[in-house]
């Protein structure tokens, strides 16, 4: 297979390019997604393709159009809402948490809910408290809904074509600072399944787990431990619902050390989750208790240079490390 | 009625006991004189024994526990009687939360706060309460059958983990890619990686040319902390001063080599150190003030001697010293304190030894001699009032008739109480004490 070296952005237009040529159901909707090429050029095209009908420029009303969509996806049609930001979503919380994952539950399997909500989430780089949201911490709460947060962009293709394919709610979370990377996205076809997580980087001294932007993190500050001699393995959950815990387990039975990193909140969050998971399952395997490096708690800062000193950064991640091998 | 076994008071100064070990296990018959449990006093791991007949109903304080001495550590259902009616009575069920706590309090976890890495894990059970141990240290312990109790752990707060059962398992030489399949990917120690980062800031790895170091902490033992409080209560409560004098050795040492060779048949073989006790031990009957003690508004002056002679324990048994006591020193042969010292210090380094052996001694003697040292100055050992500290007897040029010749020479230190000998005193007691060494003939009748 030749190297075909693509943006992430593009990625995630091709698995929504791909799909909507294969199932006639799908359909775009957002503010900004048609005319202006999305608000982050990642539906750049979209409209000369596939026409007004099927990529839609909605009001600023996240509310109206995501209830519209939930309507839609009920009645057969699988939507893709994009959201400018998943920051946007709060005033949408009552159809996107309310109505959609719990349609199945509540019609008694008479509706589902196929949709995707994808956007971006996290620090964006100086965007200030209200519009720096990581909602995985607030969301993945919910039972009936999938959550899927890509890290590279094959993934970003492979798993956006997974979940328009999917018959949940699908939350589909990227960051604004990933959507320039570069990477090799297979053409044609491309299925990532959920619930597998993937192993970046083999290693034999501690497990760190993450998903989303934090696993370049997590590579950063393994490759600086490296140089001190400790040996991390990288796990990149992709998917936190389903939660693929049997990758997790498997690494920290081999190396008796784990650190979770996640850039949500700590307080109830996935890291605090997968934390509480580890310990069930490896708690004979374990030489510390697991480790955790999240977001600081405090809203997200605008000056550069904090919101880079609030994020699970690299030095966080190697301090943790370092603490739960005894060596710090 | 039930019977609640407390924790014994096995020696004078024994205030906690720790159980290392349970000989019994609930629902197990006891008889008088059955050994229930091994317990760690300040001084010594001792054997505590059952008084009574009956079955173990109820066992309150589990293994590594420290608790004061009194409380309730096990109930024995006597004959008629259902173990299992038993509650505890008086004394709560004892864990590692109701041990007494000391200074260190525990860490409050934080509310919502991320976990800051850069701090230490702060340890979440007292330190002195029962033994920390990582989950996967312990299971490592018990695939490579490693006696965790024997550990002293590098993790926060004595925390035993995966290293240190690691190096225990390379140190019994046991093979560790022949243990069970799912240890295998373990990587073995981190010797190599630690001392780069914990010893030196800079990034630029240092190759090792020497063996590892390691920035680690050791817990310390019941023995360690009993020699640390009562070593500084001597320093700070005692006037302390040093008088030393230097003594020829020849003639001792032509008389120890003949009686060794005369009586090598008989398994005896007299150290120059059995010579010194009887020695400083004679020297009494003269010199009252030595064998005494100050006891704020009066001096006691011992009717009986017993020399304490200092003994090193070995590194592997967790290191330490221990002052064994031959009891009426000044009543007894050569041989007598030669056959004495020598099973007690084997007792010491093997078993331990217990109270009595160590207690009522009323003057020490510590040599170095052995390990070549010139001469050195000791602790005085409350209550004792004089310590002397014995170098090892040395071939070398000395002076003698204005002649220069080669002889045999050892240097010994008294340290002193000044409130109960002065300087003149201490002097006359060295001039007695040269007078015997170098004429020994004295010390054989």
């Amino acid at each position: 297979m030749s190297e075909r070296i693509i943006e992430f952005r593009d990625a995630l237009r091709e698995a929504m390019s791909q799909e909507m040529h294969r199932d006639p159901r799908v359909f775009l909707l957002g503010e900004e997604v048609a005319e202006y090429d999305g608000a982050y050029k990642v539906s750049r095209g979209m409209l000369e393709e596939f026409g007004p009908r099927r990529v839609i420029d909605t009001p600023i009303s996240e509310s109206g159009f995501a209830g519209m969509a939930i309507g839609a996806a009920m009645l057969g049609l699988r939507p893709i809402v994009e959201f400018m930001s998943w920051s946007f979503s709060l005033v949408a919380a009552d159809p996107i948490l309310n109505n959609a994952p719990k349609m199945l539950y509540m019609s008694g399997g008479q509706f589902g809910c196929p949709i995707v909500i994808r956007g971006n989430d996290g620090a964006g780089g100086q965007l200030g408290s209200t519009h720096s949201w990581c909602v995985e911490g607030m969301f993945s709460n919910v039972p009936g809904l999938k959550m899927a947060i890509p890290a590279f962009p094959d993934d970003a293709k492979g798993m956006l074509a997974t979940a328009i394919r999917d018959d949940d709610p699908v939350f589909f979370l990227e960051s604004e600072r990933l959507l320039a990377m570069k990477g090799h996205v297979p053409e044609g076809d491309h299925y990532v399944p959920f619930g597998k997580a993937v192993v970046r980087r083999p290693g034999t001294d501690v497990t760190l787990f993450s998903f989303g932007r934090p696993v370049h993190f997590c590579l950063d500050a393994a490759e600086e431990l490296a140089k001190e001699g400790i040996s991390c393995e990288v796990i990149d959950g992709r998917t936190i619902r389903p939660l693929d815990i049997d990758t997790i387990v498997e690494s920290v039975r081999k190396t008796n050390a784990c650190v979770v990193v996640d850039q949500s909140w700590s307080f109830g969050s996935p890291g605090s989750e997968v934390a509480a998971q580890v310990h069930a399952h490896c708690f004979d395997d374990l030489d510390n208790h697991v480790m955790r490096v999240h977001s600081a708690d405090v809203p997200s800062p605008y000056a550069a240079n904090l919101e880079q000193a609030f994020l699970p950064n690299a030095r966080r991640i190697a301090e943790a490390v370092r603490s739960a091998l005894y060596v710090a | 009625m039930s019977i609640t076994l407390t924790m014994p008071r096995l020696s004078d100064t024994m205030e906690q006991g720790t159980i290392i070990r349970w000989n019994v296990k609930e629902g197990q018959e006891v008889v008088s004189g059955t050994i229930v449990a091994d317990i760690e006093t300040d001084k010594a791991t001792m054997e505590m024994q059952a008084y009574d007949d009956g079955i173990v109903a109820k066992i309150l304080v589990g293994e590594g526990t420290q608790v004061p001495v009194g409380t309730p550590i096990a109930m024995i259902a006597e004959e008629g009687e259902d173990p299992a009616s038993i509650a505890p009575s008086g004394g709560e069920q004892v864990d590692s939360a109701a041990a007494p706590a000391p200074s260190a309090a525990p860490a409050p976890t934080p509310a919502s706060a991320a976990p800051a890495p850069s701090a230490a894990p702060a340890p979440s059970i007292p330190s002195g309460g029962r033994m920390k141990v990582s989950p996967v240290a312990r299971r490592l312990a018990e695939e490579h059958a490693i006696d965790l109790a024997a550990l002293s752990g590098s993790g926060p707060g004595g925390r035993i983990i995966k290293r240190d059962v690691l190096s225990a398992v390379e140190t019994a030489g046991e093979n560790v890619a022949g243990a069970t399949g799912d240890v295998l990917p373990v990587e073995i120690p981190t010797t190599q990686r630690i001392p780069s980062q914990t010893l030196v800031s800079t990034t630029t790895p240092i190759v090792q040319h020497v063996p590892a170091l390691e920035s680690t902490e050791v817990a310390v033992s019941g023995m360690r902390q009993t020699i640390a409080r009562r070593l500084v209560e001597s320093t700070s409560t005692i006037p302390h001063y040093q008088v030393k004098m230097r003594f020829s050795m020849d003639a001792l040492m032509d008389i120890r080599k003949s009686l060794n060779e005369k009586l090598a048949t008989e398994g005896v073989k007299l150290s120059v150190n059995d010579f010194i006790v009887r020695a400083c031990a004679l020297s009494m009957a003269e010199h009252p003030m030595f064998n005494a003690s100050w006891a704020g508004d009066r001096i006691l002056i011992h009717g009986r001697v017993n020399v304490g002679v200092a003994i090193s324990l070995p590194e592997e048994r967790g290191g330490g010293l221990v002052v064994a006591s031959i009891r009426d020193a000044h009543l007894k042969s050569l041989r007598m304190i030669s056959a004495e010292t020598k099973h007690l210090a084997t007792k010491a380094r093997d078993k331990g030894l217990s109270t009595e052996e160590m207690s009522d001694s009323t003057f020490t003697i510590s040599n170095l001699g052995m390990f070549g040292v010139d001469d050195f100055t000791a602790i005085i050992n409350p209550p004792n009032s004089a310590i002397l500290a014995c170098g090892a007897a040395i071939e070398q040029p000395v002076v003698r008739d204005h002649q220069l010749a080669v002889g045999w020479e050892m240097s010994a230190t008294l340290s002193l109480d000044h409130r109960v000998i002065d300087g003149a005193m201490a002097a006359r007691y060295l001039l007695t004490l040269k007078a015997m060494i170098e004429e020994p003939m004295r010390l054989l009748a």
